[in-house]
């Protein structure tokens, strides 16, 4: 019960709304006097507080730039603000509500009907998104961090902390079984805290259940979903300070769904006014906040079943005008909210219409798992059936206690615009009829059509009347007719919830902040964070920037950091028949001291990746990935691996060997001043490698040549990363030494016409097509796609990976289309400005009859096209001499 | 989806956990004929039923097992390492 003495203040437009200890937002909203909560989708009509349970649309708010709370579970806190949703300029004088006279403009299946070209759509949709619909999304980031994630286990899960949901935990729980029980509101009780003619919250069960070591309660939480292997989808609300929602991952062996019943409202004209509110939501207002929801109540009920809110009614101090069966009820009067209530035998003024409506169980669960829900005529509602195993219910649930409240299907429908079915999105029994009578007399489809059952409340407010008029309609059964399928999430879950935390890994190669002194501009590669270029006091433009650094390669030495290369290291008696399987290169033969480049090709003969692969020893090599596929190819090598018997061991050693690559034309000078190895291309040749101290630090190091210029890749201890680094770069100095991004990088080897996989590549690309037929081994006796290959090898090839140079001053985009004659004949996959040529150069995919050397293509650039010519041989020493001086 | 499998390693684990490998087929002779290999190489059995499968368990051992699912149930009946 709401405390009035422990008191404290939110904000709801801006206008300070007192509220006390245990209420919600919504119940302090309307004792502060307000009725209006929100507007309807559609017809932005006046909708007030009709479940008090989170069961319902009608109370939907912006919290703290959340879209779409219910206002009327939510806890109200000091300090937050709450503003309306979908009304101009304010909810009780909405200008929008100006729609609802056009609702004969707009007939069930509306879009359908009128959306009948593309222009119709474009033009209409700015005005519908501004007319129509819910919340507005919060900015991109904001908030993002006020969201986690849990994972729990149990032997049990309960959903629901009513009687049935805290016996079947007590039960199980005093039996030894480890239990999690789920419940929705703040304190456990179900309907017995809010229903005082019903029986006492059973506080000594509650302490006997607190206290038993195996049982976990998680209150203020609700399951909105039962997934395969029962997988439980939770959502709690605040479970601490500074966090809106937690989802749970909740796992359990066996699951007891005690979610009980809920009520749900009656069909008659106007059945949508604010102070129509069902029996529950009376009860609620005055037991659980303490609030007299009205003055003058008529009750609506079968029977004897409006006895129990009678009762709490007067004690509340609100007369109780009459009370109405269910078909007695006309209308409902009133346009801002109710003033009268319109029956058979005259009319009753009033400020509250009770509706004591038909108890639905709360299945959705049930459904979702696999069980099947039956008609029920004695109960008056779809019941649980044919559970499957793992799961069961109890309590109201299972259709236990219920009473019929009406007789289903409706022997009269009223069918008007203003009988509402859907509060959600504004469905009457009207537009029911109407999408029946088109030839949607399917329940199934019937949903669909008129988006029935579709919106936030996910059919709990008008699934059964739903189905009670399409039975009427159609003169079938209520269990002819059948439900709609329930699925999760039920209810609505905010995207903030499933995406969770803010929480990308980020690695770091060992010399990061080394980099950053040096003016490093950061850009991503998948996990890793790398230096795009490096900003100094020299250049002032990025372009400027990649350009000295290229000079500084091309013309003295650069030093890049690669340590995010993958690293594997592979040793066994069978390695290199391991090797020589899963690569196209061969690897067996290689001598130890020698690197060897090769590429990955799957069964279909298309390049998966590449890389380069060193022998250190008879049974001991060394391989390099891509960045982004080290655990792909590992995991790829090992696959390759099981059930062979075969002696070898791979072991990823990339976060703990750092690497960089020393290139330029005096590369050999500085590097001499740190090792004792013997560097010339006598001792160490291209693509040969050796394992030498470099700077003290015991390194590897491979004389390859990615960029085009002599140069050595050194591999060593990530400890000594940052100690390497600083160490080159000040040997470096007196010829100039510049650090090099991935910019340059990608330019220097481009004009070398080094193909990256994965960039210049895809999912259709083989070695043949790519210009890269040297790397397939064919007259091995077998390894992964030989046997594609072998075929591709003889086939005309389709497309060529080419080079080209641009005739003109344009660069075009990676991704450009290519024009041969007028006709689309490929795409661009990477262009840079190459200093050397003073145009544009890249690769790209082109048709085969358009590869020959020197076909003139035309590319895509700016939104016009730019000349440029086919270049079969390397853009900059094609010979590779300057690799190998 | 949200089914365990039974890791003969780790014991039960999320799905999630485990990276798909495809059915399991028997790789054809290096000189077999081209019918076969174009078999093996672009087509799934895709059975309704119980089939034989590869899955990698990422986050757990790091290692290849096979699993016997049904892909109609998504029920594991048994995941062991293959000989």
């Amino acid at each position: 019960m709401a405390d009035s003495t422990d008191t404290f203040t939110f904000q709801f437009n801006g206008q300070v709304v007192e509220a006390r200890a245990g209420d919600t937002v919504a119940s302090a909203l309307y004792r502060a006097g307000r009725r209006i909560f929100t507007r309807s989708f559609k017809y932005h009509r006046p909708r007030g507080l009709l479940c008090m349970a989170g069961k319902c649309p009608n109370c939907m708010m912006n919290v703290d730039g959340t879209p779409n709370v219910r206002a009327c579970i939510t806890p109200a806190r000091a300090g937050m603000r709450v503003k309306h949703q979908n009304a101009y300029p304010s909810l009780d004088r909405d200008l929008l509500s100006a729609v609802q006279r056009f609702d004969w403009l707009m007939p069930v299946g509306w879009y359908y009907k009128t959306m009948t070209h593309e222009w119709s759509w474009h033009a209409a949709e700015p005005y519908i998104r501004k007319v129509a619909g819910l919340g507005v999304a919060p900015e991109p980031g904001a908030g993002s961090k006020d969201y986690e994630h849990a994972w729990v286990h149990a032997e049990v899960a309960v959903i629901g902390g009513g009687p049935a949901g805290l016996q079947a935990a007590l039960e199980l729980g005093q039996g030894g079984a480890q239990v999690t029980l789920v419940d929705d509101q703040p304190e456990l009780g179900g309907h017995l805290r809010y229903r005082k003619q019903a029986g006492r919250v059973p506080a000594e069960l509650i302490a006997q259940l607190r206290s038993l070591p195996g049982v976990e309660i998680i209150s203020r939480a609700y399951c909105f979903g039962l997934y395969e292997g029962n997988l439980l989808g939770v959502l709690q609300a605040s479970p601490h300070a500074g966090v809106i929602e937690r989802l749970i991952h909740l796992r359990a062996k066996r699951v007891v769904v005690a979610t009980g019943a809920y009520e749900v409202p009656f069909t008659f004209e106007n059945n949508d006014l604010p102070g129509v509110m069902l029996s529950t939501a009376v009860q609620r207002l005055i037991h659980l906040h303490g609030i007299k929801p009205g003055h003058r109540a008529v009750i609506v009920a079968n029977g004897t079943q409006g006895d129990e809110v009678a009762a709490d009614l007067r004690e509340a101090g609100v007369e109780v005008v009459t009370r109405l069966a269910p078909d007695q009820v006309v209308a409902g009067v009133g346009s801002s909210h109710i003033t009268a209530v319109r029956a058979k035998d005259g009319e009753f003024a009033c400020d509250l219409l009770v509706l004591c409506g038909q108890r639905v169980p709360d299945a959705g669960l049930l459904n979702q798992a696999g069980g099947k829900l039956a008609w029920n005529e004695e109960r008056g509602a779809f019941l649980p059936v044919d559970l499957p195993a793992g799961v069961s219910a109890a309590g109201e649930v299972t259709g236990a206690w219920l009473v019929r409240a009406a007789t289903l299907p409706p022997e009269n429908v009223p069918f008007d615009k203003r009988s509402f079915v859907c509060l959600c999105s504004d469905v009457s029994t009207a537009d029911l009829r109407d999408g029946i009578r088109e030839g949607f007399d399917h329940i199934e489809t019937l949903k669909r059509y008129t988006t029935l059952t579709m919106g936030p409340c996910q059919g709990r407010m008008c699934q059964l009347a739903g189905i009670g008029v399409c039975a009427h309609e159609t003169g079938r059964s209520m269990g002819e007719t059948g439900v709609t399928t329930s699925r999760p999430p039920n209810p609505s879950v905010s995207l903030g919830a499933l995406a969770g935390p803010r929480h990308h890994p980020t690695r770091r190669t060992p010399m990061h902040y080394a980099h950053d002194e040096s003016g490093a501009v950061w850009m991503d590669m998948g996990e890793w964070k790398r230096p795009r270029y490096y900003r100094t006091a020299s250049c002032s433009s990025e372009r400027a920037c990649v350009e000295e650094e290229y000079r500084a390669v091309r013309e003295r030495l650069g030093l890049i950091d690669v340590s995010t290369l993958g690293k594997l290291d592979v040793k066994g008696r069978d390695a290199g028949k391991l090797l020589d399987k899963v690569y196209t290169n061969r690897f067996s033969d290689l001598k130890p001291g020698r690197v060897r480049y090769s590429v990955l090709c799957d069964e279909a003969g298309i390049m998966l990746d590449d890389g380069t692969i060193s022998r250190l020893a008879e049974d001991h090599y060394f391989i390099t990935t891509t960045t982004g596929n080290l655990d792909f190819v590992q995991q790829w090598l090992e696959w390759w691996l099981v059930g062979t018997g075969w002696d070898v061991h791979i072991t990823n050693v990339t976060g703990g060997r750092a690497a960089v690559n020393l290139a330029g034309p005096q590369s050999r000078y500085v590097l001499n001043t740190l090792t004792e190895c013997d560097l010339t291309t006598k001792a160490f040749p291209y693509m040969a490698c050796r394992e030498a101290e470099v700077a003290g630090v015991p390194s590897f190091l491979m004389r390859i040549g990615f960029v085009g210029e002599t140069g050595w890749e050194i591999h060593f201890p990530a400890e000594f990363g940052e100690h390497l680094w600083n160490k080159l770069l000040e040997a470096g100095k007196a010829f100039d030494l510049r650090p090099f991004g991935i910019e340059a990088q990608r330019l220097l080897r481009l004009e070398k016409r080094h193909v990256i996989v994965g960039v210049d590549t895809d999912a259709l690309s083989n070695p043949y097509e790519s210009g890269m037929a040297w790397v397939a081994k064919l007259d091995k006796a077998d390894f992964i796609g030989r046997n594609a290959l072998s075929r591709l090898a003889q086939a005309a090839p389709q497309q060529n990976l080419v080079g080209f140079v641009m005739n003109e001053d344009a660069l075009p985009q990676d991704g450009a289309a290519i024009l041969v004659d007028g006709a689309l004949a490929g795409r661009v996959t990477s262009a840079r400005y190459s200093p050397k040529n003073g145009k544009a150069v890249g690769l790209a995919w082109v048709v085969a009859k358009a590869a020959d050397e020197g076909t003139e293509i035309h590319i895509r650039v700016d939104g016009g096209t730019a000349r440029a010519r086919i270049v079969s041989e390397a853009f900059y020493d094609p010979a590779g001499e300057r690799l190998r001086m | 989806m949200s089914f365990l499998i039974p890791c003969p390693h780790c014991g039960n684990r999320s799905v999630y956990e485990f990276r798909f490998g495809g059915e399991v087929k028997q790789r054809p002779q290096p000189e077999a004929p081209a019918e076969e290999w174009m078999e093996y190489t672009y087509t799934k059995a895709n059975e309704s039923g119980v089939q034989k499968e590869w899955w990698f368990h990422r986050s757990g051992c790091r290692q290849w097992l096979q699993a016997l699912r049904n892909t109609t149930t998504n029920e594991v009946v048994e995941a062991f390492f293959p000989e």
